[in-house]
């Protein structure tokens, strides 16, 4: 379970202080979906990457399955990453020279983890890839390597899997796609939450948050 | 896939620049390795020449060591001749087991086109002067005999009992003995019985030096010390200062050598910082993405500065290898720079030079590396993948 409560997260341009988050507060049940919708430049991803660990509110507190992390430090912030989150991105970031099969692994090498190529083929089939694992990403298409980001955020068993515009980069068949692969993991049990200008996807989701200029609308 | 194959995939993603960056390292390491193996292989040699001479030290009229240097070793003509009594001096002293007068001379030989080092001796001192040698042939049984080294016989396809003829001499020389490859000096000269040269040169008691052998060379700085003090006008010379005299001789090209090649590896060192850091400012992004996937500071260090050793580690096996394999060439070049250089083989490969080398190559790579490891490490990953 996520819980946010009261959060502000500000930015300092010069002496200028920005409100990229104020007083947000909501919860994420396991097993839910969630959308994240809003114009640009509303904290959707800031509020996406607070969720995800990878930077910490100034004010009000995150807690992850009742384990507040806004003040932890950035080494136990990095096993969090490790173990319980998943991040997909708009770009993908694949690495080009290394294999479908290459690319999933990476989490697991960084969390010296050590996985059969079994299971790891078994995540890769679960994204509909089995026959491109040892392909390299120029090979693929757009929907392809961002069904390759989808398993690499996969490989560790996370609790949560961060979408960021998961389907900014894609045509309407290969966002259809990648959104019903991230509905079918939700029905296995993952929680997804999901940033999106998509409001047709959004709204497929369980639930939508709206945000505006950094609050919830 | 451990990190090392992660890390030899992100060198292949530039190659052209990550193949410059390995070829200045290189050539680097391709020339400290030479240097040094040349400089090992240059002592070694004249070590083993000095060896050849069988001699524990030489006596000379007062001058420069260096001239007893040439004299030993490069067969120049020293223009000084030692008093004869001083022959009869040293054989008052004991603990000296032989005492071989020398006289070195050049002799234009115009038949073949060339001047003929002819090293006068007393030929009934060589089995215990040159044990080492063998001799195709005989020792001359008399003043018109002489024995020639290989690169001599071969070159001029002498055989024994052929004739060797000198323009300004009446006298012809026949060929007694052919001496087996030596690997040393000794295969350039031809051996002359001393009556013959002095009077060729028409010096009948000339010698440019004396070479001694002592009973026990752990006596030699007291025989050496004795015959200063008693005996005045000359000066000795031991094989070990002959061969510091020429080490030294070696040094300063060394030394310059050395300088160059430093400059080389600075250079070499910050184009392959350059390389890594233009990498990492290209893989921003796909950085913050592997902190946001899990990897932490370290891991992202580790990556970088893998990239870095496998450049340098390379490189520095490519040099060495170049450097053996093209060791013929680099000692013809580096042979141009020092005044005298000991016959045979100076570059051979040696596994220890190779492994300093190898440590080197890897502490430029730990040096270069550093920072753009240390700077991928503190990428904040937010800000890499905003972009």
């Amino acid at each position: 379970m996520i819980e946010l409560k009261d959060i502000e997260k500000i930015y300092l341009r010069g002496s200028e202080r920005v409100y990229a988050l104020r007083g947000i507060s909501f919860s994420v049940m396991p097993g839910d979906f969630i959308s994240i919708t809003g114009p640009s430049g509303s904290g959707k991803t800031t509020l996406l990457h607070l969720i995800g660990c990878l930077d910490k509110p100034t004010k009000g507190t995150i807690k992850i399955d009742g384990v507040e992390v806004g003040n932890m430090k950035e080494s136990d912030l990095l096993m969090i990453r490790r173990q319980k989150i998943g991040f997909v991105f708009q770009q993908f970031y694949l690495i080009p020279r290394l294999s479908v099969l290459e690319n999933v692994m990476l989490p697991l090498i960084f969390a010296g983890k050590k996985k059969g190529l079994d299971k790891i083929t078994s995540i890769i089939e679960t994204v509909g890839l089995k026959d491109r694992i040892y392909h390299n990403p120029n090979q693929l298409s757009g929907g392809e390597m961002q069904r390759v980001a989808v398993a690499r955020a996969l490989i560790n068993d996370p609790d949560i899997l961060l979408a960021d515009e998961p389907t900014g980069n894609l045509d309407t068949e290969n966002s259809e796609k990648i959104f019903e692969l991230l509905m079918s993991l939700n029905s296995k049990g993952l929680t997804v939450i999901m940033v999106t200008h998509n409001s047709e996807l959004a709204g497929r989701a369980k639930s939508i948050i709206r945000l505006k200029d950094g609050g919830i609308q | 896939m451990p990190y090392l194959k992660l890390a030899f995939k992100n060198i292949l993603r530039h190659k052209t620049r990550s193949l410059l960056a390995f070829l200045g390292i290189a050539t680097s390491v391709a020339l400290i390795f030479s240097i040094i193996s040349f400089n090992k292989g240059f002592e070694r040699g004249i070590s083993r020449e000095l060896d050849a001479t069988g001699l524990h030290f030489m006596v000379v009229s007062s001058g420069c060591p260096h001239e007893v240097a040439s004299l030993v070793l490069h067969a120049a003509v020293v223009p000084k001749f030692l008093d004869v009594e001083v022959i009869d001096k040293l054989k008052d002293f004991n603990g000296i087991d032989l005492i071989s007068p020398i006289l070195i001379t050049q002799l234009p030989n115009p038949n073949k086109g060339r001047i003929d080092i002819i090293y006068g001796m007393d030929m009934q001192h060589i089995p215990k002067l040159k044990p080492s040698w063998q001799i195709n042939g005989n020792l001359p049984s008399n003043d018109y005999e002489v024995i020639v080294g290989f690169e001599i016989a071969d070159h001029d396809k002498l055989k024994i009992g052929d004739i060797i003829k000198y323009p300004d001499y009446p006298k012809n020389f026949r060929v007694s003995g052919i001496i087996q490859k030596t690997g040393g000096q000794d295969d350039a000269y031809i051996f002359m019985p001393l009556n013959a040269i002095q009077e060729i040169l028409n010096k009948p008691q000339g010698v440019t030096a004396i070479g001694v052998k002592i009973s026990r060379p752990e006596e030699l700085s007291r025989i050496t010390e004795e015959i200063s003090m008693k005996v005045p006008g000359i000066q000795i010379v031991t094989m070990g200062q002959v061969l510091n005299s020429l080490a030294n001789l070696a040094a300063s090209a060394k030394t310059l050598s050395l300088s160059i090649a430093m400059v080389a590896i600075i250079v070499s060192a910050v184009g392959v910082m350059n390389l890594i850091l233009m990498a990492i400012f290209e893989r921003t992004q796909e950085i913050g993405m592997m902190r946001a996937v899990g990897a932490s500071r370290y891991d992202i260090f580790k990556i970088i500065m893998n990239e870095t050793i496998i450049i340098t580690v390379s490189g520095g096996i490519a040099g060495i290898i170049f450097a053996v394999v093209a060791s013929g060439i680099i000692e013809n070049f580096v042979k141009l720079f020092i005044p005298y250089v000991p016959s045979g083989r100076m570059l051979l490969f040696e596994p220890l030079i190779a492994v300093f080398c190898l440590l080197f190559a890897l502490s430029i790579g730990i040096l270069s590396g550093s920072y753009p490891a240390w700077k991928a490490s503190t990428i904040s990953p937010i800000e890499a993948i905003r972009g």
